[in-house]
């Protein structure tokens, strides 16, 4: 058996495993998750060690003399005081740190990139100068906002003409739910179509070379 | 025990194993259903064809070895795309588990197929943690966040890395992920740097990513492997997305069948029920 043949067997293998769980749980389910996980952290660690700690922090400072890292560096360290109870403190830091510039690149992209852009392009022309559908689908999109935004209004009891426009907004939600519950469903046979198609290409096709 | 009844005490086993079968059979008798080009996937499709001859693009493969399926196919026939029209390609990756792999091994296998060397036509930078730092880094110089590529060479001694030193020197980007980093493309990247980007995306995120097509964030959108089969059709290099999508078809008509008769049995059950208090 050539290694290609030897892995495509071993994914047939984990996969076959896994899938046994459908049935009911088993040894076999147990040991092909634990195995993946094993080797998913060590991975992680490995990979980790050596773009970050190597690549980012131990070269730059030996070979380019970048001793300014050893301050990243230092605070990095301090992360794993957490693990002694008596100087935990210390890790509070290196999280401040973080906190402060994460909130601060966070505040400004997120309003920048994500919200005014998308406020922006719900401020629809009504006007029929694109056409009536257009214009009918601009009208949907204003509603559908609007109504929306005023269901999680609660600073008033959702009654009268309020109470209306936020059922209008339940409407608008529902069709949201049903549309990412079409495409979630669309996603999951998706991922089993790729299981199906390496077994019954990849690992069926096979047996012709090995029996 | 009437039929309503037996069916909602079926065992979801059975559900399992008739989905199973409706993904089988039309690898063993292949079938064909019609597939329509949404205006989405057209546009991304004309935002590669206008970039100009031997352009330099960005291929990020933010998506983990899980969804492959919906992916993979995405990123095969946007490099072929890409080849085609002599773009130069950097892929990069941030997703540890498996990104710079897929990269490396797509990448490779592809190249040859259009005579593209690795250095000058296309280059793998790998994976960094931390995407914000990453993707915010990039901006200012992309050899300070990728002194090396994925092979441990350094960005210097490349060719094609010469000519990038940072966005503007990238006319397009495009980006396939199965998670939230596209979010941050959006927000880090194109925001503030404005370089164009398209997406490619699986078909669980796919309703949130259409809202940033219409507002002009993204150039146009994939979405899981219906849009992944559309883009083969269009670049005319059917493979993977295209033969999947009858096992798609197939399974969703069953599932919609599975769901009318749960509907079905439900409300027939309660009708029996109220009949039988009576």
């Amino acid at each position: 058996m050539n290694p290609n043949m030897l892995e495509i067997w071993i994914i047939a293998f984990f996969t076959l495993a896994l899938f046994s769980f459908l049935y009911k749980d088993n040894p076999l389910y147990k040991v092909a998750e634990h195995i993946f996980a094993g080797l998913s952290a060590g991975y992680y660690v490995g990979l980790i060690w050596d773009t970050v700690i190597i690549q980012q922090l131990w070269d730059p400072i030996l070979d380019s003399g970048k001793w300014w890292l050893v301050i990243p560096g230092i605070l990095g360290f301090l992360m794993f005081a957490r693990f002694f109870p008596k100087y935990s403190w210390i890790s509070r830091v290196s999280l401040a740190f973080v906190m402060g510039t994460t909130s601060g690149i966070f505040l400004i992209s997120q309003l920048h990139g994500l919200v005014l852009p998308q406020m922006q392009s719900t401020m629809l022309s009504l006007t029929t100068d694109n056409g009536i559908i257009a214009s009918l689908l601009a009208l949907i999109v204003v509603i559908g906002v609007i109504s929306t935004l005023i269901y999680f209004y609660f600073s008033k009891e959702h009654t009268g003409i309020l109470g209306v426009t936020a059922k209008v907004g339940i409407w608008f939600i529902m069709i949201s739910f049903g549309a990412h519950f079409g495409y979630t469903v669309m996603g999951r046979v998706s991922l089993l179509i790729g299981r199906v198609h390496f077994l019954y290409n990849d690992w069926i096709g096979s047996f012709s070379q090995i029996f | 025990m009437n039929f309503w009844q037996r069916m909602e005490k079926m065992d979801r086993r059975w559900v399992y194993l008739m989905v199973g079968i409706a993904v089988f059979i039309p690898f063993i008798i292949p079938a064909e259903f019609p597939i329509s080009i949404t205006p989405e996937v057209q546009k991304l499709y004309d935002a590669v064809e206008a970039l100009p001859d031997s352009s330099n693009v960005m291929l990020v493969f933010d998506y983990y070895p899980s969804t492959i399926a919906e992916c993979e196919p995405m990123t095969i026939v946007a490099l072929h795309h890409f080849f085609r029209k002599d773009c130069k390609v950097v892929t990069l990756s941030n997703i540890p588990l498996g990104g710079p792999s897929m990269a490396e091994a797509i990448t490779r296998s592809i190249a040859p197929l259009y005579n593209k060397k690795y250095g000058i036509d296309f280059v793998n930078l790998g994976y960094k943690a931390n995407y914000v730092a990453v993707l915010s880094g990039m901006g200012t110089s992309i050899e300070s966040i990728f002194p090396t590529d994925n092979s441990g060479t350094l960005l210097k001694d490349l060719p094609l890395m010469k000519e990038v030193y940072n966005y503007d020197d990238i006319s397009f980007i495009f980006e396939v992920a199965d998670n939230a980093t596209a979010d941050y493309w959006v927000s880090i990247v194109h925001a503030q740097f404005g370089t164009p980007m398209g997406c490619g995306t699986t078909a669980v995120s796919a309703p949130k990513y259409y809202a940033f097509v219409d507002s002009k964030q993204f150039v146009g959108l994939l979405g899981g492997m219906k849009g992944a089969a559309e883009y083969e059709i269009l670049v005319n290099k059917q493979d993977k997305a295209v033969t999947g999508m009858s096992a798609q078809s197939l399974a969703h008509l069953l599932i919609i069948g599975l769901v009318i008769l749960g509907n079905l049995g439900f409300f027939l059950g309660n009708r029996e029920k109220k009949e039988a208090a009576l």
